[in-house]
């Protein structure tokens, strides 16, 4: 794990596709303006352009003629284990990879990709902060960061099972649909797994989980190591196979939907024997065709206050489920469901996301972002937050008990199910 | 040299041109060359409507109406003045008469062209956006950060064939012939930079707003 594996990282992952991107760069800097780790703290290092800056040395260093002369005449130096570790905290503790900088350059550069590969330069170089590097070991030894091995797992299915009497089909061979819980849900809110089995219940949706394709979290694509982010998703479609299901569904979690819907198959060809989908589009879909019965207006009739949505940037403005949640929304509480801003694909990040959650070092800058949440929540006055991803869910009740908010965060399976007409 | 103004109008523009010529081709083929996956990827939407999107926003809509993304909202003065610079740019370098005849001259054919009060007055903004645009980058944390030499270079050599082209113009300072010649000097110096230069990013602007068109669209998010 050297310097050496880091660069020769950058400069394999340096196809034409990155290569124009980071020619087209101009420096003007209007990215920083897009992240909430610079928008919250004022520190320049934090700008996605910076954030990128080893990248791009890498590049120009192997590549262009101009950093070839650059490095010749002192100009530019050869890339350090120093560098290597600052931009390790940068990138892992300051980013999410939420990805609204490509939205604000005016270039229109994809800086998350570049910004993922930031990641797997450092993750081959073995500058991965200790924190993750831990979790993904877990995820290696156990099959899951979060401690969920075989034993836990079937001893909290089976209490879900009991505690809120609703059905979860395990390992059945031949259904249409393999759900994959991540061990979030499954470890600090089940409440997740019931919602998410009595809507499909009650759909009539033919499908199951699997007892080896049970952890659907990938703490190899937060680190951005190629070889473990594959490792982890071949688990799930080697699982998915066994069953012979045609369609794979993953929950409220962002980091892994973005990974098996929009990478997966770049490393496994074989993903694209399933088509493969997010809860929220699975419940666009179950609603908009009438499938479920609900109550129109449930929320509105409780009283409880404003209810408003969070974005999340791996299911919305990455994953494209913008819609979804809205018609949802304005199904179940027509009058009290508010727009926050700015909202959809412009969303402002969690804070929480990318791995950074899983980093106690970052704990500083992550409240310090979560004010901006704070803001924008107060100023539509919303007293319930919504969302479908359980990772931004993390970072809202970590920063609601830090800075002892009234809110109640929920998600969206959840509001779903708790809106079904019970039927007789 | 600079006793030479034919020196300078003939061969030594000729051959800035050659450089900048070659230097950008050089540049377009290395970056080809490194090789494209393709993307097996199924698409939600459509790619197609997300690059034209991409373009219509980033060509025409937000350099000119900052506050369609909120982030500018913070500072709608840069970017206005980023757009009105490269406006007025455009439309001196390709619209203005004198240099419409250097394309005439180069490519054997010419195109209508705008009435000097107008291209006066672009230049005229154009130069006042520039110095903004240094007053910010001279002060703003992060361009202090991420600018070097070469982003004051760039700065300076495209500021001095604007600013020798508004003095000849208008007459002033220095006689007409002696202007003239510093102006193709710095348009020189600025052809034989470009290509060593980031200021070559309206050749691969083609290639990252394509990119975010298509990342966008086959997610069905709007670009």
């Amino acid at each position: 794990m050297t310097t050496q594996d880091a660069m020769n990282t950058f400069v394999k992952d340096t196809g034409g596709w990155v290569a124009s991107q980071l020619e087209a760069c101009t420096r003007c800097g209007i990215c920083a303006d897009a992240c909430h780790f610079y928008t919250a703290t004022g520190n320049p290092e934090y700008a996605p352009v910076w954030k990128v800056e080893l990248l791009r040395r890498a590049y120009e260093q192997q590549f262009t003629f101009s950093g070839k002369i650059k490095l010749a005449l002192g100009i530019d130096k050869k890339i350090t284990d120093a560098d290597l570790n600052h931009w390790s905290d940068l990138n892992y503790q300051a980013c999410t990879v939420c990805n609204k900088c490509s939205i604000a350059c005016p270039m229109g550069i994809d800086l998350g990709s570049l910004l993922a590969g930031v990641r797997s330069g450092l993750a081959a170089g073995g500058f991965v902060p200790e924190d993750l590097a831990k979790a993904v070991q877990l995820q290696l030894d156990e099959g899951s960061p979060l401690g969920m091995t075989d034993e836990v797992w079937e001893d909290r299915l089976e209490w879900v099972e009991d505690d809120w009497e609703v059905d979860i089909p395990i390992d059945v061979e031949g259904a249409d649909t393999l759900v994959i819980f991540s061990s979030i849900e499954v470890m600090k809110f089940p409440t997740n797994i019931a919602a998410i089995a009595q809507i499909l219940n009650a759909a009539g949706e033919n499908w199951t989980v699997s007892s080896t394709a049970r952890e659907v979290v990938n703490f190899g694509f937060y680190e951005g190591s190629e070889e473990h982010t594959k490792q982890f998703l071949k688990t799930l479609l080697d699982g998915a196979k066994e069953l012979g299901v045609k369609r794979i569904v993953v929950t409220e979690c962002g980091h892994a939907y973005d990974a098996l819907r929009w990478h997966a198959a770049h490393m496994l060809p074989e993903a694209n024997n399933f088509e493969i989908t997010h809860i929220t589009g699975v419940l666009g879909e179950l609603v908009g065709a009438g499938r479920l019965n609900l109550k129109p207006g449930f929320y509105d009739e409780l009283d409880a206050g404003t209810i408003t949505f969070h974005d999340a940037c791996k299911i919305q403005r990455k994953g494209g489920h913008i819609k979804e949640p809205r018609e949802i929304l304005n199904l179940l509480a027509p009058e009290s469901f508010k727009e926050m801003t700015p909202n959809q694909e412009q969303a402002i990040c969690c804070g929480g996301g990318g791995g950074v959650i899983a980093i106690k070092d970052a704990d500083p800058i992550r409240f310090k972002s979560f004010e901006l949440k704070i803001d924008q929540v107060n100023k539509v006055g919303a007293k319930t937050v919504a969302m479908s991803c359980s990772n931004c869910r993390l970072q809202y009740v970590d920063g609601v008990g830090h800075f002892d908010l009234d809110w109640k965060v929920t998600g969206l399976s959840q509001m779903v199910a708790d809106a079904l007409i019970e039927e007789e | 040299m600079m006793q030479n103004p034919t020196f300078i109008r003939g061969p030594f523009f000729q051959a800035a041109l050659l450089i900048f010529v070659a230097g950008m081709l050089y540049r377009l083929v290395r970056v080809l060359m490194l090789g494209w996956s393709k993307d097996n990827i199924p698409p939600m939407g459509s790619k197609a409507t997300g690059v034209t999107q991409s373009y219509l926003k980033g060509l025409l809509i937000w350099p000119f109406i900052p506050w369609v993304k909120n982030t500018f909202s913070k500072n709608p003065v840069i970017y206005l003045a980023g757009g009105l610079f490269h406006l007025s740019l455009f439309t001196i370098v390709f619209f203005g008469a004198p240099h419409m005849l250097v394309f005439k001259s180069l490519l054997g054919f010419g195109w209508a062209t705008i009435p000097l009060p107008i291209v006066d007055w672009m230049a005229t903004a154009g130069i006042v956006a520039m110095i903004a645009l240094l007053i910010h980058r001279l002060t703003n944390p992060v361009l202090k950060l991420i600018s070097g030499l070469p982003e004051w270079l760039n700065w300076l050599f495209v500021f001095l064939p604007m600013i020798t082209g508004y003095l000849m113009t208008h007459h002033l300072f220095l006689p007409y012939e002696k202007i003239f010649g510093l102006h193709v000097l710095s348009v020189s110096v600025l052809l034989i930079w470009i290509p060593f230069s980031r200021i070559s990013h309206f050749m691969f602007y083609f290639f990252s707003r394509t990119i975010h068109g298509q990342e966008f669209g086959k997610r069905g998010v709007k670009p």
